[in-house]
């Protein structure tokens, strides 16, 4: 038919008929200049920017508004940067100890399990129950069993954190490649040296992983349990702000944890691309 | 099984499900040959060095190394696979280091170090002690691959299609290396090396074996007595040479032919 043979000779040139809507593939993309990437990146922010000056300009709430004017929020984040940089040290006594225990024995007790049909047979039905039990329902209890909040804000964010690590470190030794299952085997390698020397670096990326979904629940914790009882700290600077209704102080504090926050998972991120450089 | 030097290869079988792999192989390899297994994809060609390696165990049938049955890997048969036989984590002297320190367990670790130099300078791979696997070419990774064999010091080297994946001008340089590092050994090293490469099992070996395919078996056995001390492309062009290569030819095609053709 004639339309069909239409259809056949307009595909033999391709160009003449997607010219207006080339596929990417057909005209390779020429990558976006420096300019333009900082544009895109920084469009979300000038957008959120905007809106928050117009809101604060048209919805004046009397001398004490609920949302404070950029400037207003600024001024009270430079007042308060001594206040929360005790806060970020307070913070970080709990945060380090907990994310640093959950990462050792996440790892440890992962490689073994992940190693080891045995283990896994008795750990994996009890993680199953364990591991989705939500921490924070933890913090009353860990708050009154043990002697110092400190110790029981350290624990639920150990909790919180070993989880990820763990079935990480486990999937990773359990998808170690054959080809270095192989070579272990040649050269002899077993027990403790073969999961220190092959298994532990092959499961690096999956440990990698956990440790980021770790680190982003360990602030959650930490913030959410200094609410309960802390005397300093990110979490507490904000709810202590927010009882006084001091929206400023409160919105700053909560800027100021996201940039914490943020940092720390770009130093991870640092720590992670400089021990997988081998990765290629 | 008078021959108790060696590799004994008795009746042996190895099937995945149903459908076997390799059937009934029956080979011995006296010590000290240089035996290259050629054969069509799907002839086992691979599968029976890992049975050799003692990575798998045959599914019937017995295999032995100077009369002790291999069991499991064991660093009397060292391996070279195809493009995988570093750590990509560790250095190349570490990787080598590594098969030392397996080897000797009892030597202190400064002769060591000496010992994995050595190694790769046998190999022509001084100037990439300290690389990383990722840092070097193909070619470089399979020096530091045989270096690695030779680390473990093994009298029996296991090569899976080691140079597969190389240029011709690479491919060419490490067959003489692996050459000089046969013909220099005391005592000599006996080598099991896997390739589809007509000429470079021709060129290398003074054993060829050809497996057929569906399932695995030995077709021929040759005995190759080339010089080579004449230049490799005279090597090549002799009519010895070409008579061998047409004659290899010949078995290969007839056994592919053998599963087009119905029964």
């Amino acid at each position: 038919m004639k339309s069909d043979a239409l259809t056949l000779s307009t595909n033999i040139f391709p160009k003449e008929n997607t010219l207006d809507s080339a596929p990417p593939s057909a005209r390779p993309p020429t990558p976006p200049s420096h300019l333009r990437r900082v544009m895109d990146a920084a469009l979300i922010w000038v957008l959120i920017l905007a809106l928050w000056f117009i809101a604060a300009a048209y919805f004046p709430l009397g001398s004490n508004p609920l949302l404070p004017a950029p400037g207003i929020t600024a001024s009270a984040l430079w007042e308060s940067l001594p206040e929360l940089w005790v806060g970020t040290l307070s913070s970080f006594t709990i945060l380090i100890p907990g994310f640093a225990l959950a990462t050792v024995l996440g790892v440890v007790s992962g490689l073994l399990v992940g190693t080891s049909p045995e283990l896994q047979r008795s750990f994996f039905p009890f993680a199953r129950v364990a591991a989705p039990v939500p921490p924070t329902v933890y913090i009353p209890y860990a708050i009154a069993i043990l002697p110092t909040f400190k110790l029981s804000a350290i624990f639920v964010v150990f909790i919180g954190a070993f989880w990820p690590i763990f079935h990480n470190a486990a999937a990773g030794a359990q998808a170690l490649e054959q080809r270095y299952r192989d070579n272990a085997r040649i050269l002899g390698l077993s027990g403790f040296e073969y999961r220190r020397r092959v298994v532990f670096p092959a499961a690096l990326p999956h440990i990698f992983s956990g440790m980021a979904v770790g680190l982003g629940f360990s602030f959650i914790l930490l913030t959410v349990a200094e609410l309960f009882g802390a005397n300093a700290g990110l979490g507490r600077f904000v709810q202590y702000y927010a009882d006084f209704a001091g929206y400023p102080k409160m919105v700053a504090g909560i800027i100021y944890t996201g940039l914490v926050t943020f940092l720390a998972m770009t130093l991870l991120d640092t720590v992670k691309h400089r021990a997988l450089f081998w990765m290629k | 099984m008078t021959v108790s030097t060696g590799l004994q290869i008795d009746s042996v079988s190895f099937s995945y499900a149903v459908d076997p792999v390799l059937e009934s192989i029956h080979l011995a390899i006296p010590q000290g040959q240089f035996v290259c297994l050629v054969g069509a994809s799907g002839s086992g060609k691979s599968t029976l060095l890992r049975l050799i390696a003692g990575l798998q165990p045959p599914t019937t049938g017995r295999l032995a190394w100077n009369g002790q049955a291999i069991a499991g890997p064991g660093l009397e048969r060292g391996i070279v696979f195809q493009d995988y036989s570093l750590f990509p984590w560790m250095s190349v002297v570490d990787n080598i280091e590594i098969a030392i320190a397996k080897a000797k367990p009892e030597q202190p670790r400064h002769e060591r170090r000496e010992e994995a130099h050595d190694c790769l300078r046998h190999v022509g791979l001084e100037s990439a002690i300290g690389k990383y696997p990722f840092e070097l070419s193909g070619g470089m990774r399979q020096r530091a691959a045989i270096a690695r064999a030779l680390a473990l010091g093994s009298p029996l080297l296991l090569l899976d299609e080691p140079f597969g994946a190389l240029d011709p001008i690479n491919r060419a340089r490490l067959q003489d290396v692996l050459l000089e590092i046969w013909e220099t050994s005391v005592p000599r090293k006996t080598i099991v090396f896997v390739t589809h490469d007509v000429d470079e099992a021709l060129y290398l070996g003074n054993r060829l074996i050809i497996l057929g395919a569906t399932p695995g078996r030995v077709i021929a056995d040759l005995q190759l007595e080339f010089s080579r001390t004449q230049d490799r492309r005279d090597l090549f062009e002799s009519p010895s040479f070409q008579i061998k290569r047409e004659k290899v030819a010949e078995i290969l095609a007839e056994d592919t032919l053998r599963l087009l053709l119905p029964a």
